[in-house]
């Protein structure tokens, strides 16, 4: 398979890969390994802002370079309950293939079970 | 490390690069002035010239596997072949049986037929193999009933190198009387030793890009045997009609640069295939030694009963489609799954093995060959061992802390 420059350079170089703990740190996943997808997002988050933002993913070459993407672009930006970029634009933005659009909503999921519930956090 | 600027090449199983040897005689046939006639052309001198050719590489091929050249039909390779094995003896014998016997490990070139054959009203038995790939010839003389009329079983297994005990499957199907043997040996030549004959194969499927031969030609063995084993030979229905080609069986005209290359890659492969085996034998090992020093590495197939030039191994904790696109810049192997779509499908190989959906995805077939050296492996494995580790810790899957659901077979 083919990918697109952006999608290879967040593939092969992630940035944010791990995990957060202490104050203010929210954790949502999505997924499933047995099913070839599995996403999990750490979130840091103050006075609805996001400070931080770590991801894991057992997934494919677009799945991770949209986490990682995703993790990398958010930090300093509210928390809202959506997504910073919606699925069709990151769609569009990574060239994902539309057979893998579910690929993207379980991100979306694992990102949103991380920031609904640090909304109204204010540490 | 920076990507190579040409990838090292670990798939011989796929394909092997002509040897120059091949191409040089056949771009002699290409610029011939007088080796370019028609091999069916037996009016003048230029026919005979390239039908002489066409016969020499007949006997090269013969000579190569243990058959006689009058044993040997020309095809555009391995697939047609299996094709005309298969459609060939079910049309011929379809008022005698209608019933194969196969196994689900064979390469798409017999399962697709197969399918189409039942969609036309055959049964076909897919027999499961071990968990190494082995079948137990027990399992083929199970299953076969009165009207089963053909058995296609592959010498080695194009995935995961295994090899069958077709000796033992020749003499069931001898015994049986009414069920040819057909076997696909696209992957033998070169690997193992073949012996046509002594098998008691019926019908063998031949490929010379596997060989270090040109691609577009292969053969089609069809035994004519005389020690009375048989009452009969195998007969089959052409696939193509247009003039009457290679006995009746293969209609057109023959290419003879192709037939010449596969020819001249036979008898060189037939001249150095033992010493070539011992020596693929010790990267092999190397590669093995290797890749399981990076830790949840499991190797697929028989160790024992398998050619050392294929090697397939899973990564646990690695998603397949990642494993690929990391090692694809600097390494050409074959993975488990079929990335012919936006989404993989495992290795129905593997499957049948098994093994997991997700370690057939995260598998990789490593094909060496002739051109195969200690710093290819070396390369390979220094690749393997960083991006397998990169994968893992996206994954939170370092250390051995490997999840459950991803590992175990």
């Amino acid at each position: 398979m083919n990918y697109s420059e952006l999608t290879r350079r967040y593939f092969e170089s992630p940035t944010g890969v791990g995990e957060l703990s202490g104050a203010g740190v929210f954790r949502g996943a999505a997924g499933n390994r047995e099913q070839g997808t599995w996403v999990q997002f750490d979130l840091q988050c103050k006075s609805g802002t996001l400070l931080a933002a770590r991801f894991l993913a057992f997934a494919c070459p677009h799945t991770i370079a949209v986490s990682a993407w995703l993790a990398e672009q958010s930090v300093g930006k509210a928390v809202t309950r959506t997504l910073p970029e919606s699925v069709q634009d990151l769609r569009d933005r990574f060239d994902v293939p539309v057979d893998k659009m579910g690929r993207l909503l379980i991100i979306e999921d694992a990102w949103l079970a991380a920031a609904v519930p640090a909304i109204d956090y204010r540490g | 490390m920076k990507a190579a600027k040409i990838p090292v090449y670990l798939d011989h199983a796929s394909t092997t690069p002509v040897d120059s040897r091949v191409a040089a005689r056949m771009a002699e046939i290409l610029n011939s002035e007088t080796e370019f006639g028609n091999p069916a052309s037996a009016s003048h001198h230029y026919g005979d010239v390239a039908h002489a050719l066409v016969e020499q590489a007949r006997c090269q091929v013969a000579a190569a596997v243990g058959a006689a050249p009058n044993e040997v039909v020309w095809t555009s390779g391995a697939t047609e072949a299996n094709n005309l094995s298969l459609f060939g003896a079910a049309q011929y014998y379809r008022e005698r049986g209608r019933h194969i016997v196969t196994s689900r490990t064979e390469h798409k070139a017999v399962l697709d037929p197969c399918r189409e054959l039942e969609r036309r009203g055959w049964q076909v038995t897919y027999l499961v193999p071990d968990g190494e790939g082995l079948l137990d010839p027990d399992q083929v003389a199970a299953a076969l009933r009165q009207d089963t009329v053909l058995v296609s079983i592959m010498h080695v297994n194009n995935e995961i190198g295994v090899v069958q005990n077709i000796g033992a499957l020749g003499a069931i199907c001898a015994r049986h009387g009414g069920a040819w043997l057909h076997v696909d040996a696209a992957q033998s030549v070169g690997k193992c030793p073949i012996d046509f004959a002594g098998l008691g194969v019926d019908l063998m499927s031949l490929s010379g890009h596997k060989v270090y031969g040109p691609k577009g030609v292969g053969a089609l063995l069809v035994a004519q045997r005389k020690d009375g084993s048989r009452s009969a030979r195998a007969q089959l229905a052409p696939l193509l009609f247009g003039g009457g080609q290679e006995r009746g069986l293969r209609a057109g005209t023959l290419a003879t640069h192709q037939v010449v290359g596969m020819g001249l890659a036979f008898e060189l492969a037939s001249s150095i295939s033992s010493t070539e085996t011992v020596r693929v034998a010790q990267p092999q090992r190397r590669l093995w030694q290797g890749l399981a020093s990076i830790g949840g590495v499991l190797r697929n197939g028989s160790v024992s009963h398998s050619v050392p030039h294929v090697l397939n191994v899973s990564f646990e904790g690695v998603e397949g489609e990642s494993l690929l696109a990391a090692v694809r810049p600097y390494l050409a192997v074959s993975a488990g799954s079929a990335c012919n779509s936006a989404l993989a499908e495992p290795s129905y190989v593997l499957r049948a093995l098994g093994r997991s959906e997700r370690l057939s995805e995260s598998s990789l077939r490593f094909g060496l060959g002739r051109t195969t050296t200690t710093s290819d492996i070396d390369t390979a494995v220094a690749v393997l061992s960083r991006e397998v580790g990169r994968l893992r810790d996206i994954a939170g899957a370092r250390s051995g802390k490997v999840p459950d659901a991803v590992a175990g077979a």
